[in-house]
């Protein structure tokens, strides 16, 4: 078996809060109290928290793994702790081979040098030979685009401009494991995608890649394989698709909706079926069933449910309706009825994940008795190449009429393979 | 013992790995130390010079000192290697905090700031001691064949200031006020040494503290070396070369084990 070339390993990080003695003045009484108690890494003091708490995963040679999670959730630590900057409190952290830290791309630059000398200092900075450096300059600065301007200052240089030449040293690294923290947001949406395909071009090459971003879609782009972290702690490790459903659990928060009231519905049941019988590679226009069943928990006079489908990665909202619309009328139920609702539909969507949510609302009042995220998901899988949300089914003919005189040709036809 | 080894190994690893950034970073300090100054280098040379100005009137003219020697040459020499390390030491206690985005975001061994610190100094060092030249050709004073001691000097020399370079560059990511107290420090210390006046002259129990100040022997062989033509005093210039070893081994150990925690505490 291959050896991992990252290796996380039960790993703990304690942080202080607040403001550290960084004079004399704050030192003595703190030496004081830390002679009094008996210190050791294990117990937390005052003012200090764990920002990872046993923290563990492994990185193959030639994987990407994705890191996404709300802010304070550990992504940025377990960089750091990765790329040696800090040091576990307990546990170990390991990377075999040469390290390239996309974490703060131009940390290393200096205002008043040239775009050159800071290619050098930034390799250099990296881990590489000025020969290395040399030799790969061109190469550098035609990925970043930077060309006229090599030789002038990166004072004079916009952000944008040096997020570049700061990604093209460290993609011209060739390291064994590569980290990228959110760095993709700076440059424009052209560098953007030329990045990831640098990115999977040296995933196939054997580097192993761990992905922090708050880009779902680079994320689901670049790595099968994704940890939500959450509260200093992995929350889900697995399948990208399914980690996003699970990052969207912990970072949504149902209850801003219920405006602090309690629901009047509680779901007790809610399956989502199809003849494709996967749910997870359903063709374009399958037919499925969703069955829901409600206990009613509170006498509600009137009400109707609703149902929304959102798009997974970016909560695209695709689709929404309510029973009063389709047809079912008002609806009143007593505190112990269970409400039974079926919802017959045809995926008519473009390829990607999808998720569903049920609502139970007071349409004369206009507030929410029930709402529910994510109560089921489903993902179509198809090869045609088309982008965007909906399938729209196109048939295409195209007919080419030629202008020359005297030069009847036939049209030629291109029915499309619907 | 084995925790000591694994971490010298750990220590001289990273130095090779990393072999090209102490010099890529020396040139970027070099280049930004007088980038946007009209007098460039002319500084490394003014200074010492304006001092040995100033000295030579107020020590000659006023006090009167016997140095055996024309005096602007002995102050000089000894300034010149003062500043060194003075320098060298003022840069290096304020490397680590000014260079907060590389210590915090970066790997890097974190050595090469204040190393980088004393090979600038050492580069503003070479460049006055071309006036040092010139003074002892205007005065005729030739050096004789104990000059191919200097390298041994300057190398004990430079030891000496990295030994003390590394702990006042961690001290001062922790404490801010160890760049206050320096300043005082280093102003007390050259007067305590023998850069002006030779501290031989001072009697009573302050000569005799006076005579542990390990930059006096050092000072002192670069102008036997150069300007008297006789070699180092053995004794306090081998304890000198000795303690400087012991210094730099002792202070970048524990620099190189506190260095994990730079970043959470800059």
């Amino acid at each position: 078996m291959a050896r991992a070339r990252i290796v996380v390993d039960g790993v703990w990080k304690k942080f202080r809060r607040g403001e550290r003695h960084n004079s004399l003045r704050d030192l003595v009484p703190s030496l004081a109290r830390r002679m009094v108690r008996t210190a050791w890494g294990g117990d937390l003091q005052q003012q200090e928290f764990w920002a990872l708490k046993d923290v563990s995963f492994e990185v193959q040679p030639g994987e990407a793994i994705g890191i996404i999670g709300p802010n304070g959730a550990g992504k940025s630590t377990s960089l750091k702790l990765l790329s040696r900057i800090l040091r576990p409190t307990k546990g170990r952290c390991d990377i075999r081979g040469r390290l390239g830290a996309l974490i703060e791309l131009s940390a290393g630059f200096h205002p008043d040098l040239t775009g050159r000398e800071n290619v050098f200092l930034q390799g250099a900075i990296m881990g590489m030979r000025r020969t290395e450096v040399a030799r790969k300059l061109d190469a550098i600065v035609e990925f970043s685009g930077i060309g006229p301007f090599l030789d002038t200052q990166v004072k004079r240089y916009s952000s944008g401009m040096q997020a570049r030449l700061g990604f093209s040293v460290a993609a011209h690294l060739e390291p064994d494991a590569f980290l990228v923290d959110e760095v993709l947001s700076v440059g424009d949406m052209s560098f953007q995608s030329r990045c990831i395909e640098r990115m999977q071009e040296q995933i196939r090459a054997g580097v192993s890649l761990v992905f922090v971003s708050h880009n779902l879609q680079a994320v689901a782009s670049l790595c099968p394989r994704t940890l939500v972290f959450a509260g200093g702690g992995i929350a889900f490790a697995g399948p990208t698709a399914e980690a996003l459903d699970a990052y969207l659990r912990v970072s949504q928060n149902a209850e801003r909706w219920l405006e602090g009231a309690q629901p009047s519905f509680v779901i007790r049941e809610a399956t989502l079926t199809s003849a494709d019988a996967d749910l997870h590679a359903l063709r374009p226009h399958a037919e499925c069933l969703l069955t829901v069943v409600l206990e009613c928990l509170r006498t509600e006079p009137c009400f109707n449910l609703s149902i929304q489908v959102e798009r997974t990665i970016d909560l695209l909202y695709c689709y929404g309706s309510t029973t009063d619309e389709l047809g079912c009328g008002r609806l009143s139920s007593r505190a112990g009825d269970l409400v039974h609702a079926s919802f017959r539909l045809k995926a008519h969507f473009a390829r990607g994940h999808y998720r569903m949510n049920l609502n139970a609302r007071d349409p004369e009042a206009a507030r929410f008795l029930m709402y529910t995220e994510n109560i089921a998901a489903f993902a179509i899988s198809e090869t045609a190449t088309y982008d965007g949300v909906v399938d729209i089914e196109p048939v295409v003919t195209v007919r080419i009429q030629t202008s020359a005189p005297g030069q009847a040709r036939q049209d030629r036809s291109q029915p499309s393979g619907q | 013992m084995s925790r000591l080894s694994a971490d010298i190994r750990e220590m001289l690893a990273e130095q090779w790995e990393y072999r090209e950034l102490l010099w890529q970073i020396s040139r970027r300090d070099v280049l930004l130390r007088y980038k946007q100054s009209l007098m460039g280098f002319g500084w490394a040379i003014f200074m010492p010079l304006a001092s040995t100005i100033i000295f030579s009137v107020v020590l000659t003219r006023v006090a009167r000192i016997d140095v055996s020697l024309p005096y602007p040459l002995f102050a000089y020499s000894g300034l010149a290697a003062w500043n060194f390390s003075a320098s060298a030491l003022r840069f290096s206690v304020t490397s680590l905090t000014v260079n907060t985005n590389l210590v915090t975001k970066v790997y890097l061994p974190r050595e090469v700031f204040p190393f980088s610190a004393v090979m600038v100094a050492l580069i503003d060092f070479a460049v006055s001691s071309l006036v040092l030249v010139v003074m002892m050709v205007y005065y005729g004073v030739w050096p004789t064949w104990t000059v191919v001691w200097l390298p041994a000097v300057v190398a004990v020399h430079v030891v000496f200031t990295l030994g003390l370079a590394l702990p006042l560059a961690m001290g001062n990511l922790y404490f801010r006020d160890v760049k206050y107290l320096f300043e005082v420090a280093i102003q007390l210390w050259m007067f305590s040494t023998s850069v002006l006046y030779p501290i031989e002259n001072i009697g009573g129990r302050a000569g005799a503290i006076l005579r542990w100040n390990p930059m006096t022997p050092i000072i002192e062989a670069y102008r036997d070396v150069i300007l008297f033509g006789r070699t180092p005093e053995t004794v306090p210039f081998a304890a000198v070369a000795l303690g400087a070893l012991v210094l730099l081994a002792v202070s970048w150990v524990v620099f190189h084990r506190a260095e994990f925690t730079f970043a959470e505490n800059v």
